[in-house]
């Protein structure tokens, strides 16, 4: 009985999967749906989230006899109806579909966790919760805080001693330093300066429109990426250094600089690789893991049994081994989520990873506020490079960089960043109007000035 | 001014736009070259993964599976899952040492067919109402039966008629690339390989029982290699076959001699007659006289120094290696097969195979179809054409040689029956002591109908090739084309 549904579940769970996909694109296809059409098709895909996750659970349970699992489901269900009710409230959501799509991705992570290791699964969830609460805090003040530009400084004295007490303080993991540990929890700060560094570079730029911006924005992202480097944490550094090439391509537009760039990256790359071993240890593992399986190539190649064994449709929740494979609920999640439910979810989690990626840039799209629009452009290139690295690193597409996939890998720095830099692209287009309002007062008060100084002035001539 | 401020303003935008499409157009080409590897992957690539034996998802399948069998293509069952006097699931190998290196076995290891085709046969396409009632009543579905390309008659012929020797056999069907036997000795009987393991494979074991030397062996191919001697020749003569050579059963190249066989001499011969008798001295001249650059281009044209193309596993691939700097003498012993050349019996098959084929080779294959256990047909695998490897001319040549080796050649005196057989034997020595030599037979047959069966034979330390191999090579046409 448990088998046939597992077996089962697996065909309905890539039906459900790939509607929401098909959806999505059909989202993308035609920006200027019709609002009748757009509210029916965002119904689909919120129906095929909730039969995905109530699917997932079932088989869940019924292999594990946890009820634990029904609980989690019936509180993740929940929570999703209150971050879509809690950003409906604080603000007028950019984009209703982008909602969709951050649901998806955390159903993805949620069921894979929950199959992984149930108390995973329980932080995660407590995680979404306190992210929820800060990401509507930070949305709150940035609505009242038209003069989020005028601190480029801060930005990146915060972003880079952050970065710097990982340096000096921060937990070995893997041969780079990540996290900074208080007893029980560990955060990662460099998720967080991740959003600080692109304040940085939307001040500075939307600012000074010139050289000398070109010049501050790249001093600051260069000092970002040395200490990254300092720390080892190559794959975080490579996500800034991209957002920062990128993001002065789209300001300045000069084809010139951007090459400059990518060449110099190219000969920084080319450093690296001959200082760091453990980047080069990364190439073999990933140029012919079978050929050093007991040691670097391990994880990478229980990978790819994990995803060559699981096939097209997938061995069905429970019947594979995905915790063999190290890291599973972090980096290598995807090759779990590949193995059990199958590669054809695993192209539509990709599909889905990619329009996500769309609807970010579209969100920018429309604003008249630069100084948001390049730091939601920045969300979308660090969303996309990030889910590149992750699943790219997982497949064995290129070297594995250790860099988490958004909102499905287990973490909760990781999350609640991700969850703060959504909840900044839906209200942006409100934060664009405080800022307007900012602007309009001061320069209300800068001619009250004049006019009362001009007034002093005919006064003394008289 | 508000309007001019408009204009400004969607003109900016418009500007950013193109760059973002760029950045986004960047971001869609790699996600797709990622899709695209991913997909490959899966297509390709799993299965060296898949049937790697640190991945251990495979205790997990025979769970609820129950291995499949092998057969062969007459429909024998030559491997099978049984069960032993308390139940337990065993692998039961019907026909004992008789498929030993083409089936392999499971045991501590896998080997052979059962490792290459492990995660089909540990796969069920039993229907989708018969698995539902399975999984239902807990019993386990059947796994899928590999169907191999061998003739059981044939492997049988070739088998027996090894007799106590080493050495190996191996029969392709040339117009399709069909392995049709596969014998290598000294074997095993993988019905109790797990009992014996220690001893086979351990560090003390000087045994080499596991290797298939049919495909994994490398030999020094003596005179069979004249072949690829006469290629490299016509080659380099626009096609041109006239050669004439006095041999006084000698030939001095620096200070070395080379021998004829028994030191016979020849006299006059022209290139079919020196190709017939396997005539060294001829060929030595022929080897030194040749341009040594374009000789190893020949013999990398005809597939040596590369991966060979077949979807055997563990193939050797063949080694031949001149240049400059080679000494004359290496040179002329290289031409007739001995030096540093190495082959394996699977090459020398596909070389001959090649020249039945018109010039065309196809890639050998043994494992034929998956059946599932309603023996419907799962995947079939269809004959690969590799493409030409030598001239219609060129085959046309070698043919008449081949035949002549067999009509009035070295051996004429080998009985094959109505068939008709082009052939070269071989004589090769493997150590310093010039009377302990390899017997070579390489050669194909050819019934009334036009249906045609390549085969190489090599008996280690037997002697002549025209004594052993030969007749071997004859039993096993023979029980081919009954």
């Amino acid at each position: 009985m448990v088998n046939v549904v597992t077996s089962l579940s697996r065909i309905t769970i890539m039906a459900f999967v790939m509607l929401f996909a098909i959806v999505d694109i059909v989202f993308l296809f035609d920006r200027k749906i019709k609002e009748g059409l757009q509210s029916i098709l965002l119904t689909i895909q919120a129906v095929m989230i909730v039969l995905f996750m109530i699917n997932g659970a079932v088989v869940l349970y019924l292999n594990t006899q946890d009820f634990l699992i029904i609980l989690l489901t019936a509180g993740e269900l929940l929570l999703y109806l209150f971050i879509s009710i809690v950003l409906n409230k604080i603000c007028i959501p950019t984009s209703k579909p982008l909602i969709n799509n951050v649901l998806m991705l955390l159903s993805f992570s949620f069921i894979t966790l929950e199959r992984l290791k149930i108390a995973s699964a329980c932080r995660q969830f407590a995680f979404a919760i306190i992210s929820l609460i800060i990401a509507s805090a930070v949305v709150y003040f940035l609505e009242n805080f038209g003069r989020v530009t005028e601190y480029a400084t801060v930005y990146l004295v915060i972003g880079l001693l952050l970065l710097l007490i990982v340096s000096v303080a921060g937990s070995v993991q893997y041969g780079a330093k990540l996290s900074l540990s208080f007893g029980n929890i560990s955060v990662q700060p460099s998720e967080f300066v991740k959003i600080t560094f692109l304040f940085f570079m939307g001040a500075v730029i939307a600012k000074y429109r010139d050289v000398k911006g070109f010049l501050i924005a790249s001093v600051g992202a260069a000092l970002h990426v040395l200490i990254l480097v300092i720390s080892k944490d190559l794959g975080t550094g490579l996500i800034f250094l991209v957002a920062y090439v990128f993001l002065i391509f789209i300001s300045y537009k000069n084809y010139i600089v951007l090459f400059t760039e990518l060449g110099v990256a190219a000969v920084g790359a080319t450093l690296a690789y001959n200082m760091f071993p453990h980047i080069q240890t990364r190439f073999i593992a990933w140029s012919d893991p079978l050929s050093v399986i007991d040691d670097q190539g391990y994880q990478i190649s229980q990978s790819l049994f994990a995803i060559g064994t699981g096939g097209w449709i997938g061995s069905g929740l429970c019947n594979g081994m995905p915790t063999k494979i190290p890291v599973v609920t972090k980096d290598f999640i995807f090759a779990a989520i590949s193995e059990e439910m199958g590669a054809i979810v695993g192209l539509c989690l990709i599909v889905i990873v990619l329009c996500t990626f769309f609807m970010i840039f579209n969100a920018a799209y429309d604003l008249n506020n630069s100084f948001y629009m390049l730091v939601i452009n920045g969300i979308g290139i660090i969303f996309a490079t990030q889910a590149l690295l992750n699943i790219g690193g997982v497949i064995k597409f290129i070297p594995s960089t250790g860099v988490t996939l958004p909102f499905v890998s287990y973490g909760g720095s990781s999350l609640l960043s991700m969850f703060i830099c959504i909840f900044i692209i839906e209200a942006a287009e409100d934060f664009s109007i405080s800022i307007e309002k900012e602007n309009r007062k001061r320069e209300i008060r800068t001619r009250k000035k004049e006019n009362r100084t001009r007034y002093e002035k005919t006064r003394r001539y008289e | 001014m508000k309007k001019h401020a408009d204009t400004n303003s969607s003109h900016k935008k418009r500007k950013v736009r193109k760059e973002i499409y760029l950045i986004a157009f960047l971001f869609v080409l790699i996600f797709g070259v990622m899709i695209y590897s991913y997909v490959d992957f899966l297509n390709n690539g799993s299965k060296d993964f898949i049937y790697n034996k640190y991945n251990s998802r495979f205790s997990v399948f025979s769970d609820e599976i129950v291995r499949g069998n092998i057969l062969t293509a007459d429909g024998k069952t030559i491997a099978t899952t049984g069960h032993d006097d308390e139940g337990n699931e065993i692998r039961l190998y019907p026909d004992e040492r008789l498929f030993c290196h083409a089936v392999g076995y499971v045991g501590k290891g896998m080997a052979g067919l059962e490792s290459q085709y492990s995660f089909d046969l540990l796969r069920s396409h039993s229907t989708l109402e018969e698995q539902i009632n399975n999984s239902l009543t807990g019993t386990k579905s059947q796994g899928d039966s590999l169907v191999t390309t061998l003739d059981y008659e044939t492997q049988k012929a070739a088998f027996s008629g090894m007799g106590l020797y080493d050495g190996a056999v191996i029969a392709i069907e040339p117009d399709t690339g069909k392995v049709v036997a596969m014998v290598s000795k000294p074997d095993y009987d993988p019905n109790t390989i797990d009992k014996y393991w220690d001893d086979m494979t351990g560090e003390d074991s000087t045994s080499s029982v596991l290797l298939n030397r049919a495909t994994s062996a490398a030999y020094p191919p003596g005179s069979t290699f004249k072949i690829v001697t006469t290629i490299a020749y016509l080659r380099q003569h626009e096609g041109n076959p006239d050669y004439s050579f006095n041999c006084k059963g000698y030939f001095d190249v620096e200070d070395y001699r080379i021998h004829c066989s028994g030191n016979k001499a020849h006299g006059s011969e022209d290139l079919m007659a020196a190709f017939s008798n396997s005539c060294n001295s001829a060929y030595a001249n022929i080897g030194v006289n040749l341009d040594r650059q374009k000789y190893v281009q020949t013999a990398e044209d005809l597939l040596m120094n590369g991966e060979l193309p077949t979807k055997l596993s563990n193939v050797k691939s063949p080694k031949f290696s001149i240049d400059e700097d080679t000494e004359e003498s290496i040179v002329a012993q290289t031409a007739i097969g001995q030096g540093q050349t190495s082959v394996s019996p699977i090459y020398m098959c596909m070389l001959v195979s090649a020249i039945a084929n018109d010039g065309i080779l196809m890639e050998p294959y043994i494992g034929d179809k998956i059946v599932n256990a309603e023996n419907e047909t799962v995947t079939e695998y269809k004959p690969t054409e590799y493409g030409r490897i030598m001239s219609q001319e060129e085959t046309e040549l070698l043919n008449s040689y081949m035949e002549s080796v067999v009509m009035d050649g070295t051996a004429k005196k080998v009985d094959f029956g109505d068939l008709t057989v082009y052939g070269k034997t071989g004589t090769a020595e493997y150590t310093s002591d010039k009377s302990l030599t390899h017997s070579w037979f390489v050669g194909y047959a050819m019934n009334e109908s036009g249906k045609k069966l390549a085969v190489a034979v090599i008996m280690e330390g037997a002697g002549y090739g025209s004594k052993y191999a030969a007749p071997l090579a004859s039993k096993v046409f023979d029980s081919y084309f009954r």
